[in-house]
């Protein structure tokens, strides 16, 4: 058995039998099962790490079906006292169900991927939009992360069209690589931080001042992961998400938006909200164009509805019911009559999605708009 | 029938359910057996704490199942008598008395994908719900448009409506919005046999006994409830409370007892008894005072309230309450879900369980008495506190815990210690005329109580049962009716 730590525990013995954050899991919302609830997940680690039982392969799926968003934490009244912390127990577990060589397949296969391709969908890298970029050197590192390198190109895109607009001098990493994160949730940190190397010398011979990165958990983990994994850069160097960037450039004057007239909320980020407590930032920038018309969906901030953005698996397969978790975001847009949902991530968008009444935009996407 | 996992015949019953279901909804997984095979009953949680090194089996499920609605539900109960296979169906599993738990195996109906809300009518005032919507949920949807239930329990984010029917549940407005049960208008079951039927559309009427109530608190023995039709209430425009030390629960019982035969309608009181206050008050609100604690609140119209206020506050001075004022009350308020997580939760390795009851003003507090006093004398390991929580105009509920600290390590023996306890505790209720239970229901964990608590008035029950569920499929070992 490996020596699991004592805040661990305490988590594990808090929540084992305790059903009071049950209505605020999103798995959970997605399965009805039990065993993807916060108290589900506990019971199942007690058997193994006080009890001393084998992992079976169903315990293991219930342990990869976690979205680590945290959103227990949010909701636990005993958190200030306790600190009971199910992502990290659950990030703990998963190292070691691969440590002792029993993880699933579906993980296995997302893990060559980011190896291989640096996305986890097995997506060729040719295919990326970091491919056709030159690599220069700039005062600015945008980092966008896999999804929009592989997937959202157009909130790349828009990004370029705001440091453009403004005269920046910026970069991209060619064949930009995964920035760990998903290799550390998924139980890998040896690779993640081998992976984690790479960038890190990468972006230190860049030059840049500040790396700006569009993907919360990749800005989560330069900002909380590098470090511990020997990787810390120099309090010189910012690094900023987008959001905050272009909240400081209209905070200071340099970047004006248009006025707009839609009305309009934001879907607070789990890595970036509750990890990082980004939360003012991108409101700055929404009410700067539409004043009053920004308008807060109901469970916002902490208690913010979670996006999925570390959902990569669903009982053995790859999570593909993300729109459930959109719909529920959506949902509340539309309580508030909001035609507009902002996002800080590209996943956030597409699991909130384009529909006929509501659109999801990247806060990139909505600055290079009105610019 | 006993399934066997590698008896082609639990094959041929997983190939019904999966298409009535689908395959997503049915779970024969090691994980989910184990999850369900513990709900907030001390005792399967006891067992499951102590596995280590022990050969401790807790009983478990062979099909997780869940259904969409009352037509999945009835195909299941069918295949479930075709083979005589139990089904136990379970809401959110947060019964404190192991109602939840499939003791014979079989099938776990669990009912959360039931979870739509159909109608909001805020003429009638009534919203019509599938019974395994999570209460909070329910809440949340009815308060966007100003709107709530009014039933408030601790458990709101984790047990369900059905839950709460099943195990006629309360919350902390009740005494003056009632209990869930008070809020049933109308409800659709399914029977055992699957027959889907519908109680009348309404319940105040004088067309022979209320089907209703041959459902409500019957622990999913006599049927499964699918939809409900509950009464709802505009959101207060205000709602203050007022906190008291009174020298003692005597005068604290009396205090409440003129709230409510004097009319004043107040949505909550508790009272805590001099020992909880010392312990949990103190813990929890960080109030360290000596005597018995009282809270009491009124919600309404502004001006009502205020008037409502002004003559509580006049029997409080006139009992020679001590007053600690609207914020104490308000603190109180803003926390009461808190006393249910951990830390501030009793947990294990504590034994411990919630003797609730209920009474008449001239009997609760010589309840009180009897189970402190046998607790005390019979277990000196054992600490006895309570709080009286709802109140009527006849009586009021009382809330009593009792907690050993470090309780005996064989499982064997704690749970003799246990059930040894809530024995003596409920034997001493009663006999001062006190029930088994006033909100949590019985379960498994107060099923042999039963027949001793109707006397011979159960072979009516028994014979209900019997003629809903001749082959004994729902929910067996439960509420007195064995297998
Ligand atoms: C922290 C905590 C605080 C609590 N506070 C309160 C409180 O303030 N007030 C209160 O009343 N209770 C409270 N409880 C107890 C518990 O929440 C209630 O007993 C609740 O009614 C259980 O609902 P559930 O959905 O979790 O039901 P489960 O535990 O899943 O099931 C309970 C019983 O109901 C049956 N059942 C469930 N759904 C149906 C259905 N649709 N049709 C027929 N039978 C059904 C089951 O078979 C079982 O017998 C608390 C529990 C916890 C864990
Ligand atoms: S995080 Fe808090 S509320 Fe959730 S299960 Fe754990 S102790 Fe309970
Ligand atoms: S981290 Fe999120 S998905 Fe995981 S148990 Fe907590 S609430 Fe559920």
């Amino acid at each position: 058995m490996t020596s699991i730590s004592k805040n661990n525990l305490d988590t594990i013995k808090a929540c084992r039998y305790c059903p009071m954050c049950r209505q605020s899991c999103p798995s959970e919302f997605i399965s009805y099962k039990e065993s993807d609830t916060p108290r589900g997940r506990a019971m199942l680690l007690q058997s193994v790490y006080i009890a001393g039982k084998e992992y079976d392969k169903s315990t293991v799926e219930a342990i990869y079906n976690c979205f680590v968003c945290g959103s227990c934490k949010s909701w636990c009244s005993g958190f200030e006292i306790g600190a009971y912390n199910i992502p990290e127990l659950i990030k703990f577990a998963r190292k070691d169900i691969v440590r002792k060589g029993q993880t699933l397949e579906v993980v296995e296969s997302i893990k060559s991927s980011l190896l291989e391709s640096d996305n986890p969908y097995q997506i060729v890298k040719s295919a990326s939009f970091s491919q056709i970029i030159e690599e220069k050197k700039a005062d600015v590192l945008y980092f966008m992360g896999s999804e929009i390198n592989f997937r959202n190109p157009e909130i790349a895109r828009a990004a370029i069209k705001i440091f453009n607009h403004l005269n920046i001098s910026y970069t991209l990493l060619k064949n930009e690589p995964e920035s760990g994160k998903i290799l550390d949730l998924l139980g890998y940190p040896d690779e993640a931080i081998i992976k984690a190397g790479q960038i890190y010398s990468r972006i230190i011979n860049s030059g840049c001042k500040k790396v700006v990165v569009s993907d919360p958990l990749a800005y989560d983990a330069f900002k909380n992961d590098y470090p511990g994994w020997g990787f810390k850069f120099d309090s010189k160097m910012k690094i900023l998400h987008m959001s905050e960037y272009l909240a400081e450039l209209v905070k200071s004057g340099s970047l004006e938006l248009a006025k707009t007239t839609e009305k309009i909320t934001l879907a607070d980020s789990e890595f970036l909200g509750r990890f990082n407590a980004v939360f003012e930032a991108p409101r700055e920038i929404i009410k700067s164009s539409a004043g009053d018309n920004f308008v807060e969906m109901r469970w916002n901030r902490e208690k913010l509805l979670s996006t999925g953005e570390a959902a990569f698996t669903f009982n053995d397969r790859l999570f593909t019911q993300g729109d459930k978790l959109g719909e529920k975001i959506r949902i509340q847009a539309h309580d508030i009559d909001c035609t507009i949902i902002i996002t800080l991530s590209a996943t956030a968008k597409n699991n909130i999605g384009d529909h006929a009444d509501i659109k999801a935009v990247d806060i990139a996407e909505f600055v290079a708009e009105l610019i | 029938m006993k399934l066997e996992q590698s008896s082609y015949m639990f094959d041929m019953v997983l190939f019904e359910l999966q298409d009535i279901v689908g395959k997503d909804y049915v779970s024969t997984k090691s994980s989910d057996k184990e999850v369900y095979s513990v709900d907030y009953f001390w005792i399967p949680e006891m067992w499951h704490d102590r596995q280590k090194g022990r050969d401790l089996t807790r009983p478990s499920a062979d099909f997780i199942v869940h259904p969409a609605n009352a037509t999945e539900v009835s195909k299941i109960l069918k295949i479930a008598n075709n083979y005589k296979i139990p089904v136990t169906t379970w809401g959110g599993g947060s019964g404190s008395q192991g109602g939840a738990l499939p003791v014979f195996g079989g099938i776990i109906l669990d009912t959360k994908r039931m979870d739509q809300i159909f109608c909001i009518d805020q003429n009638s005032m009534t919203v019509k719900v599938g019974t395994g919507i999570i209460m909070q949920h329910l809440e949340w949807e009815l308060e966007k448009q100003g709107l709530s239930t009014m039933h408030d329990p601790a458990s709101a984010n984790c047990a369900t409506v059905g839950g709460f029917i099943a195990h006629r549940g309360t919350g902390v407005l009740s005494t003056k919005y009632g209990k869930l049960e008070d809020m049933i208008v109308n409800m659709e079951i399914v029977l055992p046999n699957g027959e889907i039927i519908k109680s009348l559309p309404v319940p105040k009427t004088a067309c022979g006994p209320d089907l209703n109530q041959l459902f409500i608190g019957s622990e999913g023995t006599l049927g499964i409830v699918t939809k409900v039709t509950l009464t709802i209430n505009k959101i207060p425009e205000v709602r203050r409370f007022r906190a008291f030390i009174f020298k003692d629960l005597t005068t604290g019982l009396r205090v409440g007892q003129r709230l409510m035969t004097e009319k004043l309608q107040p949505s909550v009181i508790r009272l805590y008894s001099e020992d909880e206050t010392k312990e949990v008050i103190h813990k929890v609100l960080g109030i360290d005072k000596k005597g018995a604690y009282m809270v009491y609140g009124f919600d309404g119209r502004k001006e009502m309230v205020d008037l409502q206020l002004k003559y509580a506050r006049e029997i409080a001075d006139e009992e020679g309450g001590e007053d600690l004022g609207e914020d104490l009350g308000q603190q109180w308020w803003k926390n009461r879900y808190k006393f249910f997580f951990p830390p501030y939760m009793f947990s294990l390795p504590q034994c411990f369980g919630t003797l609730d009851t209920v009474s008449t003003y001239s009997n609760i507090e010589n309840i009180f008495n009897a189970m402190k006093n046998v607790i005390g004398t019979k277990y000196p390991q054992a600490r006895f506190i309570g709080h009286f929580s709802h109140w009527f105009n006849w009586g009021c509920m009382l809330y009593a815990r009792f907690i050993i600290e470090t309780p005996p390590e064989d499982p064997h023996e704690l749970l003799f210690v246990h059930n040894s306890i809530w024995n003596d505790a409920l034997r001493a209720a009663i006999e001062a005329g006190g029930v088994l239970n006033e909100h949590h229901g019985i379960g498994l964990k107060l099923s042999r109580l039963v027949p001793e608590l109707y006397g011979n008035s159960f072979d009516i029950l028994k014979n209900l049962k019997k003629s809903l569920d001749p082959n004994g499929i729902m929910n067996p070992g439960k509420l007195g009716f064995g297998v």
